[in-house]
């Protein structure tokens, strides 16, 4: 055992909690709504868009630039759940609520809403990869020993612990955190007392997307590459997390988004990197035959 | 009788009408399948500047007398089942006389399937697999294969003293036959290959990639792939601190890496056939008509297409106005020394391969610098 693994296991964990970032909003959306938000992915583009804006043309220091980027995460999610959501939601019946079919209508309208905001920034900005002043990319070098980290490592770790435990804290601290967990275990339920499911549903989007704002920016300061389809690829890893975490266990989410970066770093070691990829995949079958409910999601309740 | 002749005589007239203008005003189609969507469309928009801005050019210059010729452009997403399709419908229609694109070879090579088969002379601007041209004869393309690069970067490293080599390239049908056409030609100068190390496209972390790779202590890491995931590499290299030294095929070659990758770019080596800042008079020219038309500086990719069509269109002028499929092929294996902005561009008649120069260029504080 040498540094070179230590080192293989830090280049994993970093990609792992990249994933993780990603997996976090998603993981939300999921567990209160039962379905997959396949706009995930532009939320965390529109984030890294978002800051990019302000950083060529406003010149603002990062902190800001990472706050305008959950501002523009958690605007378009608002935009996402009243264009590709709430239409589905219309009719309140008992039938209708608990209808598999207007659930997974929403699968295929948030897919459009996906590409429409793909093309839309490409547009505007152009497909190609922008280019980030170099005094914002989070790629300097952090020499300890043998071992070298970045700063963008210790700034992305420090941002998935502040919103896992953020969100920890609103779920299960606060009122809308309440209701957030109470729509998610029984909406019809919860209608019946008196909350106001649209309210946190649009809520629920807001604060997911933003975190999927906040993660495009700093994953994208933290590569150098600002693109319109960058969100593809991590959402694809954040959502075989989402899977082996149970669905919807946030926690479950980001432990597995770092097992699988772990694994793909090492996988390396044994294969080309090429097939990769396929660690995940093999994952997501091995999840699905030997734990279908996930490895973390053996409750009943979804949040 | 009267009334027939009349009769006749209006016919003839009606059809003089008709035939005067139809025949100052035909067209000549060619078919352009590039990707405008999906992640390649960055690559597909430069095409299809560098194709109006050269087919604008033609058109005025009077080259070809009592036509006109233009470029139906259609998207291909870079995707070979895409790519088949645009071919079937390019084939169908009876107007184009011959297809430009696609971009990359895999998606070149499933395409031209169908334009061997039916006969469609196709030049691609980019498609670099030593395979291409062996799809049928109607193959042509205007870039050197990998397997005149790989040989010319690998005598340029050993003639700098570096024998050993890890290669990182990316996973498809070009990045593979860069990495196996480099590695023999290294093999053959007595040099040593510590580790080829491929990624799948879209890929934007290669910190393992790196660690592994410079475990093995090579001299030299050769790097085959776009301009974008080079960036990438050089400055996760940078934040690794792995000091050895880079070099890389054509393909890196865009101002855009040294704007992505800043001053971890320093030091890269590769080889180039178009340098945007070269005197030569068409290369301004075309230089500053690119930028004053689409604000962006050209790069190798865009030059690569002026020039393919460019070389499309001096074999329409050949043959003239009743130019067919036929005619056109037999004309573009005919090119010879096309004076174009990536070089003089020939066809071997026979292989159908181009002869080009290659030049060698370093970075240098964050600029590209010809070595001379």
């Amino acid at each position: 055992m040498d540094t070179y693994y230590l080192m293989q296991i830090i280049n994993g964990l970093s990609a792992g909690m990249i994933y993780a970032l990603i997996a976090i909003g998603f993981t939300l959306i999921f567990g209160v709504l039962n379905v997959v938000n396949f706009a995930h992915g532009e939320m965390y583009t529109i984030g890294a868009f978002g800051g990019l804006v302000c950083i060529t043309a406003l010149n603002w220091p990062l902190a800001l630039v990472i706050i305008a980027a959950l501002a523009a995460g958690g605007l378009a999610g608002i935009v996402l759940e009243r264009l590709a959501f709430k239409p589905f939601r219309r009719f309140q019946d008992e039938a209708s609520l608990k209808s598999r079919a207007m659930r997974e209508a929403t699968l295929l309208s948030s897919l459009a809403v996906s590409i429409i905001v793909k093309e839309l920034i490409q547009y505007f900005f152009g497909a190609e990869m922008q280019s980030i002043p170099t005094q914002y990319l989070l790629n300097d070098p952090i020499p300890v020993g043998p071992l070298s980290f970045s700063n963008g490592q210790f700034l992305i770790l420090g941002s998935s612990i502040l919103m896992l435990g953020g969100l920890q804290y609103v779920l299960y601290r606060t009122r809308i955190g309440l209701s957030i967990r109470a729509i998610s275990n029984n909406p019809l339920g919860a209608k019946y007392v008196g909350l106001s499911v649209d309210r946190t549903i649009i809520a629920t989007f807001a604060v997911g997307s933003m975190m999927g704002g906040a993660a495009g920016i700093l994953v994208g300061l933290y590569y150098g590459a600002i693109f319109p389809s960058m969100g593809f690829a991590p959402s694809i890893k954040a959502f075989v997390a989402m899977v082996m975490g149970g669905l919807s266990s946030i926690p479950g989410a980001v432990v597995c988004a770092l097992i699988l970066g772990v694994c793909e770093a090492l996988a390396t070691d044994f294969m080309a990197q090429g097939w990769s990829d396929m660690v995940a995949y093999a994952f997501l079958i091995l999840t699905l035959i030997f734990f279908p409910q996930g490895i973390f999601g053996a409750r009943r309740e979804r949040v | 009788m009267n009334v027939k002749n009349m009769l006749l005589a209006l016919v003839a007239m009606a059809v003089m009408l008709v035939a005067a203008p139809a025949q100052a005003e035909k067209t000549i189609m060619l078919g352009y399948s590039l990707p405008l969507t999906g992640s390649h469309a960055q690559y597909g928009e430069g095409f299809r500047n560098a194709a109006t801005l050269q087919l604008e050019r033609f058109n005025k210059s009077g080259k070809l007398k009592g036509a006109t010729v233009d470029i139906l452009f259609e998207d291909s997403k870079s995707d070979p089942k895409e790519a088949i399709n645009i071919a079937r419908k390019f084939v169908d229609n009876e107007q184009i006389v011959g297809v430009l694109g696609d971009f990359t070879s895999t998606v070149s090579m499933a395409a031209g399937r169908v334009y061997a088969m039916e006969g469609m002379p196709q030049l691609s601007q980019t498609a670099s697999h030593p395979d291409f041209t062996k799809v049928g004869k109607y193959q042509f393309r205007n870039i050197t294969t990998q397997a005149f690069e790989g040989p010319f970067v690998a005598k340029w490293a050993e003639s700098l003293g570096y024998k050993k080599f890890a290669i990182v390239a990316i996973q498809n049908d070009w990045g593979i036959s860069a990495a196996e056409n480099f590695e023999t030609a290294i093999k053959n100068l007595g040099g040593e290959i510590t580790a080829v190390e491929y990624f799948n496209p879209g890929n934007r972390d290669f910190r393992s990639i790196l660690t592994k790779v410079s475990r093995d202590k090579p001299e030299a890491i050769y790097l085959c792939m776009m301009y974008e995931e080079g960036a990438m590499i050089l400055q996760q290299r940078r934040q690794l601190g792995i000091d050895i030294t880079t070099f890389g095929t054509s393909s890196l070659y865009s101002p855009k890496l040294v704007e992505l990758a800043g001053e971890a770019a320093n030091g890269l080596m590769l080889s180039t056939t178009f340098m945007p800042d070269s005197p030569e008079p068409h290369v301004v020219e075309f230089v500053t008509e690119y930028k004053k038309q689409f604000n962006a500086d050209p790069n190798m990719f865009t030059a690569q297409a002026y020039d393919a069509v460019g070389i499309m269109l001096d074999a329409i002028a050949k043959v003239g106005t009743d130019v067919t499929r036929e005619s056109l092929r037999d004309a573009l294996a005919a090119t010879t020394d096309y004076p174009g902005v990536t070089g003089a561009t020939s066809f071997d008649p026979e292989t159908r391969e181009p002869v080009k120069g290659l030049a060698r260029m370093t970075v240098e504080n964050g600029a590209f610098k010809l070595v001379k």
